[in-house]
């Protein structure tokens, strides 16, 4: 195979893979490689039959598939090689790449700098340890909507869905319109986990009942789902017994959480962040592994799919930076760290020669705060903010200029307040 | 249909290890012999839930049994399993203590061990056991080690033993469940099952936990079986490597189970496990909040690096034991001698070996005449394990079957050849290709290789998705095709 001439391979073909390859490929990098173990291009977005996508990048709404097929249609006009159904087994610390397909057998490459974008996974019922039978009938949010929308069919016909996720969201709308009923989405917060938008669109619209700070403390059936039990929990998270409530339901639908997928990158000795579960990445997306960069929500897990395509492009376009002319890498001298308020803070470390994007999660729901960075060197009042709505901070190249030559760190806080 | 009638010299009654050790060891006889099966697939019983030790012997106080056909079967475990082909590893034991004054215990099971004869006991003190653990709490005071405790996949073990007991011409019933025995005149048994009426000469009840209702069926009501509960957790493969040996408190019985790369074939994660409880329903695999914490308590005392956000998964499974005495039931019924219960209970797994020439000796005592066969075929090939094998051996695989390049279970790295190959020898549900194969038993817990072995189970059996099951009866997964409820709704 000629294949080992790859100057950048991409793993993952979603809206971070893609992005990253295209930019990578448009600032001159000749051979780029995104291998896929799907059997189809764009990731999750082939799934997300819905629209609400796209307002930031294209400024217009779109479904997924409309979304991913544009930066698809792009990546093959550019002549960016795909490996579809082709899984990588192993990235070693020196970019070696071990891949598998059933086209090419075993592959192996070796190139000069690869991009993380293998995106990230659901949390399942034994990651969040719910007591009970274990019946058939009970599938994470993700998989459901593979099911309805992409094979074609329906798991059951009464559903309670545990967590208050995007998808779980998007899942009680999509089954309701399927003829399903949802007798249930039960939160464990006192706020719901997802988009404002899809709170309003998806459950309050469609009258779906919503039970918060509630969970779900036992399932019941032995073959199939035949019913669920929850109850309202108090301050330390105990259910409160006597407010225990049976839910007859044949399905039970988990959004409880999405897990950045990094097996791949611990094999490559790539140190992860424990907050976000992904690679500790500086400005350029570079991880502490020289030439292996990370993208999308393989780093953390956004809320709206136009900041991974962002990034995607942040990691391509330093990739082919790292490929070209290496000598050009500024030394990232300010560490940053997140301080009250502030749940965690990409990237890990800038530079301050160039304008820096912060995209940060709050720790929780809130109205009119201040988010500071340094002791008072930027200040930024927010009518609200929510954990489930990602924050973008821009320090200007101007305003970086103005810091101490010796300064190492900024600490980012969110505090009450109105200036 | 017309109800059929089978004839066998030997009906064998449970398709968990009891049954299957069995049926392998009769399979080199001159002989009919049929296994019974009541659920869709084999190991669907306690086998499944059990914990993979196989112990090394040493005696309790009142099992004389147990501690017989332990310590016997636990030196044939090497060959067995290297002729079916099957992952096993003496990977040993240590029987730790917090307390200095707990090293007391440790010598008395020590001194118990010796008499009886199991191998190599040794006491280690603080520092040799943090040599052996090096990521074992400091307060760990000493340990008992016991070299021949070995692992081994209770599943693998039973369909292996199935496989090869086919391969020898054993008659193996799936779906079977029966529903009357009436012993006959002329010394035969006639059992009635679902699926048609079985005449036979002998019959071996080894239904475990449903040993009690089979023995009911001839008139023998002077034990029930009672389901012991037992709770495991598993954690992430990212722990590989923080625990070495088996770890057990000799004073509670909490254990939690070795992590060593070299296990992949068995089990790469550690599973923390707990003692039993009773419980009364035979269908409980309820896991609990209590449980949990009881579990997690004693593998976090030991290894304080492990954490709860490791946890990927939980089950429950049951030991069976019976009414009638604390040891295993291997004898023939008082009433009907023809009639032998195969009853085990506790390590029931590492007991199978010995157990099942065990039951000859009963069969030959009873009048059964054994000829040896000419061609008795003692090896099992397994399913090629993608994940274990070197990189030439892949490529050698996938130039045979493309499919073996198609990996499908990202978590566990299973291709599509070896999930086509478990249906091929008889995996029917979700569940039955995930005990085969490991798909669907990782971290995402089958997240993104469910639909896909849905739809393989589908295409190789050649159903509807809609009619795949996880487990067989009623537990379909996918109960509606797109539109179909509206349709009904309109209507």
């Amino acid at each position: 195979m000629v294949l080992q001439k790859a100057d950048l391979v991409v793993i993952g073909a979603g809206p971070a893979g893609v992005a990253a390859a295209i930019k990578a490929k448009e600032m001159g990098v000749n051979n780029v490689i995104i291998m896929e173990r799907a059997e189809q291009l764009g990731g999750l977005l082939h799934q997300c039959i819905h629209n609400g996508f796209g307002l930031q990048y294209f400024k217009e709404d779109l479904t997924g598939p409309e979304y991913a097929y544009n930066f698809i249609e792009k990546a093959k006009g550019l002549g960016i090689k795909f490996l579809l159904e082709t899984m990588a087994l192993d990235i070693s610390p020196k970019r070696e790449i071990t891949a598998v397909s059933n086209k090419e057998g075993i592959i192996n490459l070796h190139p000069k700098a690869i991009i993380l974008a293998m995106g990230c996974r659901e949390r399942t019922r034994g990651a969040i340890n719910i007591p009970g039978t274990r019946p058939a009938g009970i599938f994470t949010a993700g998989v459901a909507q593979r099911f309805v929308n992409v094979e074609g069919f329906i798991p059951g016909k009464k559903v309670v869905i545990l967590g208050s996720g995007d998808v779980g969201m998007i899942m009680a709308r999509r089954l309701t319109l399927e003829g399903v009923k949802v007798e249930a989405m039960v939160e464990i917060l006192p706020y719901v986990g997802g988009l404002i938008r899809n709170e309003v669109q998806c459950i309050h619209d469609f009258n779906i009942p919503l039970f918060l700070e509630h969970t779900v403390v036992d399932v019941h059936g032995t073959e199939r789902v035949k019913a669920v039990t929850i109850a309202k929990i108090d301050k330390d998270r105990n259910p409160i017994y006597k407010t225990k409530r049976k839910i007859e339901c044949d399905t039970l639908l988990l959004s409880v959480g999405l897990i950045p997928e990094n097996e791949l990158s611990l094999k490559a000795g790539i140190k992860l962040d424990p907050v976000t579960g992904g690679p500790i990445v500086d400005e350029t997306m570079q991880t502490n592994v020289s030439g292996i960069f990370a993208a999308g929500n393989v780093v953390h897990v956004h809320d709206l799919v136009d900041y991974v395509s962002f990034e995607g492009e942040l990691a391509g376009s330093n990739a082919a930076n790292y490929i070209l002319s290496q000598a050009l890498f500024p030394k990232m001298k300010i560490n940053l760290k997140a301080g009250e308020g502030i749940r965690y803070i990409v990237p890990s470390t800038i530079s301050g020669q160039k304008k820096a994007t912060l995209y940060m999660r709050v720790l929780k729901p809130d109205r009119d705060v201040v988010v500071k960075v340094g002791d008072d060197f930027l200040r930024k009042h927010l009518p609200i903010v929510k954990p489930s709505e990602m924050l973008k901070i821009i320090i200007p190249l101007s305003k970086l200029k103005m810091l101490k030559d010796e300064t190492k760190e900024l600490t980012i806080s969110c505090t009450k307040g109105r200036k | 249909m017309a109800e059929r009638l089978l004839y066998a010299d030997v009906v064998i009654v449970g398709g968990g290890i009891a049954g299957t050790a069995i049926a392998r060891e009769l399979s080199q006889y001159e002989l009919d012999v049929i296994l019974l099966e009541k659920e869709i697939e084999l190991c669907f019983g306690v086998t499944k839930a059990t914990h993979s030790f196989i112990h090394c012997g040493l005696p309790e106080e009142d099992t004389p049994l147990i501690n017989k056909l332990s310590l016997e079967s636990n030196p044939m475990f090497n060959q067995l399993c290297k002729e079916l082909d099957v992952p096993f590893m003496r990977v040993g034991k240590l029987y730790t203590v917090m307390n200095k004054n707990e090293i007391k215990i440790l010598e008395k099971i020590k001194e118990k061990g010796d008499i009886v004869g199991v191998p190599n006991l040794e006491i280690v003190n603080k520092e040799k056991l943090r040599e052996m653990e090096p990521n074992i709490t400091d307060k760990a005071v000493a340990a008992l080690y016991t070299p021949t405790t070995g692992l081994v996949s209770p599943w693998e073990l039973v369909i292996a033993l199935a496989e090869n007991a086919m391969e020898n011409k054993v008659k193996i019933m799936l779906n079977t469940k029966v529903t009357q025995i009436l012993p006959q005149e002329d010394d035969v048994f006639i059992i009635k099952t679902n699926r048609g009426f079985i005449k036979s000469k002998f019959l071996i009840n080894a239904a475990g936990l449903f040993a009690d209702e089979i023995a009911n069926m001839i008139g023998e009501d002077n034990f029930v079986m009672i389901p012991l509960k037992e709770e495991r957790y598993i954690l992430d493969e990212r722990i590989t490597g923080l625990v070495n040996h088996l770890i057990r408190s000799p004073i509670t019985g909490d254990f939690i189970s070795p992590t060593k790369k070299e296990l992949a074939p068995i089990e790469n994660n550690i599973i923390m496990g707990c003692v039993p409880q009773k419980i009364k329903d035979k269908t409980d695999a309820t896991t609990s909040k209590e449980g949990f914490k009881r579990v997690f308590n004693y593998a976090k005392e030991m290894f304080p690096s492990i954490s709860a956000k490791d946890i990927i998964t939980s089950f429950a499974g049951s030991v069976p034991l019976n009414s009638r005495t604390n040891d295993y039931i291997i004898e023939p019924s008082q009433r009907v001698p023809k009639f032998i219960n195969a009853i085990l209970g506790g390590i029931g797994v590492t007991a199978s070996p010995a157990m099942a020439k065990l039951i000859v000796e009963i069969l030959i005592s009873q009048g059964l005449k054994l000829i040896k066969k000419q061609n008795f075929n003692p090896y099992r090939k397994g399913i090629p394990d993608f994940r274990t094998l070197p990189e030439e051996e892949r490529k050698a695989l996938i130039a045979k079957d493309p499919r073996y390049g198609h990996v499908v279970c990202r978590c566990e790295t299973v291709t599509e050849g070896e999930i086509v190959e478990a249906i091929r020898r008889g995996a029917r549900t979700v569940d039955g290709v995930k005990y085969r194969t490991k798909a669907g038993m990782g971290r995402c817990q089958g997240g993104f290789c469910g639909p896909r072995v849905i739809e393989i189970l589908a295409r190789e059996l050649n159903i509807p998705v809609t009619e795949v099951t996880k487990k067989g009866n009623n537990s379909r997964l996918l109960l509606f095709k797109s539109k179909e409820l509206l349709r009904k709704n309109w209507r």
